[in-house]
């Protein structure tokens, strides 16, 4: 008999009634509760009348009878769900709803839930769909993954792959077994005219069944056939269909009639359909003859890509390692000895081998850094579900005792955080769609963008966001679902506070964060590199003036050097008629990017072979250059207009030059020419400039050599640079009027600023850098935002302590210290651990970075210093508001 | 107090006869709302002027039996100021069983008049 303060504890009677019945916990703690109730209160009505011995007995006996025992307790055994019931369609929907209804009740956790989590998928998604659409889904064609190049690339020139001669494209061809078809081509700009006006496009010359690849039909006529390719066989032409569109009118009346291409007439025998640019953005495709003529044979002639469509089975390795014999026997076998030994033979998807390494590598890195932000996120709905779970635990606990199994209460754990991840697939396609809406109207504008690339939300692209929110679901709810079925059912029917503890969720909230901080300081060092880089960028001073400055090109389809000279001659004659210009250049390109390595021979230099040659970057100028782009000598003069044919040839050198390849030797009057052959001309030394920025992250200051224009031969390509002259339109209009009056056939293009011509050659990197830092500053607030409540949630179930320690006499500052700490313990751990691990995604990202290491100090220090501030705010908040815990209310608060 | 049922029980009540009417009196009964447990035992006991007396050994294997074939629905209900209580109410099965058992008694007890000619005033 057990007797509690006078009354009896009828619930244990019931318990030990029941002990042999063995129930499952749940449903006897049911059957305690309602039957113990029940019988106290009869106690209570019964005593006054019969005294409380008696009812006492007669209660008791009724309890023991055999009905009891075999009714409940059979009742109940039978009742025990099995696990398969569990999982009913019916349990589940029961689960949805109760889910449903829950989330609403607590519109915190569904709101700062999926808006986390929207964040983190929504940014994978959109980093994954410009993957899918620019790596991963490959050309739009028939099977195209199995269309392969061969590539050749020069490991001591990254970026830059070696072409194979036009006759070793048949031995290629002839010998090989892993392509269905093998042929080669290569890029060029041509000048198109033969209508109103003449235009430079991208030109593709393909061997016969190059076109045939991509398994696409022309829209209007055929391709090219074995006629077209025959040395003797007249110009042929196939369009693309913004060519045709642009200079045909889309009339189809066009094929059979002629297009001049490089002053030659082709006859247009084909259409491609829309948005066909294979393989380089192509606008025409010319054929390109493999008939063995005596030069090419010995290995001269055009140079080619080699490209293909590999057999159905034959994988990539074993087309590897057939093409790394094959050219070892064709270098052996050719007559000279083989300079090209050094080159790596690659055979590789179009796609893998049209981008370049570098940025694969970026894209790739960025994807594991929104996995990150993916993950922080899904750590702050762990913490929030988990904070749900211990205010619930009395919930859970009546769920359990109710008979839901371990395995149910997980379900519906999960069952919510896969509620609030839908939602979050539902928003963060919506982020997605819009950062791709923005991706894609940034790179609209884009230089020569990747012709196949396709940014959308493909059918794949939701696939993967489907993949991503289950696993969103299950990282983030899993845990807080295992803890939730530990709960001590007995326990928290007593004492809430108490059975709640038994999560013991304090300790693992505090790892969560501790992994959230780790890997936002990851991401946002990462990002504090790529914004450093980017600011670098925009602040590099490339010591020649960029504003107010037009552009153009013009490009000769001649190859007669006297009648090139005299075009140029002619073009500095009547350009100065252009209407309101000031300054004038015209030379062989501008300053920044299209300058040309050289091979560079020092007077008084020996080389054993053309790799001992430094390399400098060249370029031809008039004197106008020094005038338009504001460059100075710092030592001796410029290229001067007396400077001419006939003359002697005169250089002007960068300080960089006289640096890196003169070793600090004085250059004024020293002599150089530029290549390694020994019978090109010497140029004399007449000054130094500064050393120009050459608008690239391998080399931005590298040695340059400036000649004259006018002492070059064989220059059949020219760029203009102006001041003023009235807007871009109008200017460009002039200048096309002046050039068709020296000959109709040459076209004016790429009429653009000089800041855009600057801007060019690092746009992708800053949509991309852009893109980085935005998950930067998102992982950044996540993860504040995740301590925050972690640390709000800390303090408030240690607001009894709190109201102790503050009753016994701490002050306010010693308790917010006692916060502080925890919060500053958790801060150093997670950027201790964060900070290896960014250094690993900053080495991955070593190349794309401009004018910082990747030790830089300052962006450690400063990372350093925003995560500290964020977790310092983050900790503070909360700790604030404990010191100003009334004792009292503490103390009475359970 | 020991009898499986029926405390001062008249002699012509069986026990068979109330096993076989306690479903239809706690459906009777929960047909008008929700009830616990213990104020079912009160309700049946002086409704019946104590001739039908149910005590827990008896009533909640019965509760639990009708739960389980769906015919009432047991919730615990916390109200401000008390402890909680498993309030079962009537289910739509519950209530056409009970529509069905009140035809089928008011047959039966039509049958017994008829045959036995017992009159009511």
């Amino acid at each position: 008999m057990r007797e509690r303060n006078g009354t009896f504890d009828w619930r244990s009677d019931v318990r030990a009634r029941l002990a042999g019945a063995k129930l499952r916990p749940e449903d006897e703690a049911q059957i305690v509760e309602e039957v113990g109730h029940h019988l106290e209160q009869q106690f209570e009505e019964m005593t006054p009348r019969v005294g409380q011995k008696a009812a006492r007995e007669a209660l008791l006996a009724q309890l023991h009878e055999r009905e009891f025992d075999q009714a409940v307790a059979g009742k109940r055994r039978r009742e025990a769900p099995s696990r398969a019931r569990v999982w009913t369609s019916s349990s589940i929907l029961q689960d949805i709803r109760y889910g449903l209804r829950s989330l609403r009740r607590s519109p915190g956790t569904l709101v700062a839930g999926s808006a986390a989590l929207a964040l983190g998928i929504g940014l994978t998604t959109m980093m994954f769909s410009v993957i899918y659409g620019l790596l991963i889904k490959g050309l739009p064609y028939d099977d195209p993954s199995r269309i392969a190049v061969v590539k050749f690339i020069d490991p001591t020139q990254p970026g830059v792959d070696a072409l194979v001669p036009l006759a070793d494209v048949t031995k290629y061809r002839t010998q090989q077994r892993s392509f269905e078809f093998l042929g080669g081509y290569s890029d060029a700009t041509v000048n198109v005219s033969g209508g109103d006006r003449p235009d430079r496009v991208q030109a593709s010359r393909v061997t016969r069944g190059v076109l045939d690849v991509a398994r696409v039909r022309p829209r209007l006529g055929r391709l090219f056939v074995e006629a077209d390719v025959a040395a003797d066989a007249p110009p042929t032409a196939v369009l693309s269909y913004a060519l045709w569109r642009d200079r045909f009118a889309a009339d189809s009346s066009a094929l059979g009639t002629t297009l001049r291409v490089d002053g030659r007439p082709h006859t247009i025998v084909g259409v491609m359909p829309p948005g066909f640019e294979f393989p380089a953005s192509t606008r025409v495709w010319l054929p390109l003859p493999t008939d063995p003529a005596p030069a090419q044979a010995a290995g001269g002639g055009p140079v080619v890509s080699l490209i293909g469509r590999l057999r159905p089975d034959v994988p990539y390795d074993n087309a590897n390692a057939e093409f790394k014999e094959l050219a070892r026997q064709i270098a052996a076998a050719r007559p000279v000895a083989d300079t090209n030994s050094h080159l790596r033979i690659a055979v590789l998807p179009f796609v893998r081998a049209s981008v370049n390494p570098r940025f694969f590598t970026l894209l790739y890195a960025m994807l594991g850094a929104v996995f990150l932000v993916l993950l922080v996120a899904c750590a702050n709905v762990t913490n929030l579900l988990l904070d749900r779970a211990v205010n619930r635990s009395r919930e859970i606990g009546i769920r359990t005792a109710l008979g839901a199994s371990r395995l149910a209460v997980m379900r519906q754990s999960l069952v919510e955080s896969g509620i609030l991840a839908i939602i979050a697939a539902c928003l963060g396609m919506a982020i997605a769609q819009l950062g791709i809406t923005l991706f894609n109207r940034a790179v609209a504008g884009a230089p020569g963008p990747m012709f196949w690339m396709d940014v959308r939300l493909h059918p794949p692209v939701l696939a993967f966001v489907v993949a991503v929110a289950i696993a969103a679901s299950l990282v983030s709810g899993l845990l807080p679902a295992i803890q939730s079925s530990r709960l001590d059912v007995a326990a928290i029917l007593k004492d809430e506070s108490h059975g709640a503890s038994s999560l013991r969720v304090g300790r693992l909230s505090r790892a969560i964060v501790v992994v959230q901080i780790a890997v936002s300081s990851a991401v946002l060092l990462a990002s504090g590199f790529i914004t450093r880089t980017i600011v670098e960028l925009r602040n590099v001073d490339p010591r020649f003036d960029t504003r107010g400055i037009t552009t153009a090109h013009v490009t000769l389809a001649t190859r007669d050097t006297s009648r090139q000279r005299a075009f140029f001659e002619a073009l500095a004659r009547d350009v100065e008629k252009l209407p309101g210009h000031e300054d004038l250049y015209v030379g062989a390109g501008l300053p920044g990017t299209g300058w040309i390595a050289h091979h560079i021979t020092v007077e008084g230099q020996t080389y054993r072979g053309d790799r001992d040659h430094p390399i400098a970057r060249t370029l031809s100028v008039t004197p106008g250059f020094f005038q338009t782009f504001g460059v100075r000598v710092v030592r001796g003069r410029t290229i001067a207009a007396g400077d001419r044919a006939g003359t002697e040839g005169v250089a002007v050198v960068s300080e960089s030059y006289a640096r890196r390849v003169l070793k600090g030797r004085d250059p004024i009057g020293g002599r150089l020419r530029v290549s390694s052959a020994p019978d090109a001309p010497w140029l004399t030394v007449v000054g130094v400039i500064p050393t120009l920025f050459a608008s690239t992250f391998d080399d931005p200051w590298p040695p340059e050599v400036l000649t004259s224009f006018s002492q070059q031969t064989g220059v059949a390509s020219a760029a203009l640079a102006f001041r003023g002259g009235g807007d871009g339109a109008s200017a460009a209009a002039a200048l096309r009027k002046i050039v068709a009056a020296i000959d109709p056939e040459v076209p004016v293009y790429g009429v653009q600023s000089m800041t855009d011509v600057m801007a060019q050659p690092l746009f992708l990197f800053d949509v991309f850098a852009s893109m980085f830092v935005v998950f930067g500053v998102v992982a950044l607030a996540l993860s504040a935002i995740g301590l925050y409540a972690v640390m709000t949630f800390s303090v408030s179930r240690r607001a009894r302590e709190m109201g102790i320690r503050l009753a016994l006499g701490a002050t306010a500052g010693a308790v917010l210290r006692l916060i502080a700490r925890q919060g500053a313990r958790q801060t150093a751990l997670g950027m201790a651990i964060g900070f290896s691990l960014g250094m690993l995604l900053v080495r991955a990202i070593a190349a794309s970075l401009f004018g910082v290491r990747p030790n830089d100090p300052i962006v450690l220090v400063v990372v350093a210093a925003v995560l500290g501030g964020s977790a310092t705010i983050a900790c503070v908040v909360p700790a604030r508001r404990a010191t100003r815990v009334d004792p009292v209310v503490a103390l009475r608060s359970e | 107090m020991c009898g499986s049922h029926i405390s001062d029980s008249p002699p012509m009540l069986t026990d068979e006869l109330k096993k076989g009417s306690a479903e239809f009196l706690v459906l009777s009964l929960l047909d008008a709302e929700p009830r616990h447990g213990y104020e079912l035992q009160k309700l049946i006991e002086s409704r019946s002027a104590g001739v039908l007396v149910f005590h827990v050994a008896s009533l909640y294997p019965l509760l639990y039996r009708m739960e389980e074939r769906g015919l009432i629905l047991g919730r615990w209900v916390e109200k401000a100021g008390e402890r909680r209580r498993r309030y079962y109410r009537i289910t739509p099965a519950g209530r056409s069983a009970l529509e069905a058992q009140r035809t089928t008694w008011r047959e039966f007890v039509g049958a017994i008049n008829r045959v036995a000619g017992v009159r009511y005033a």
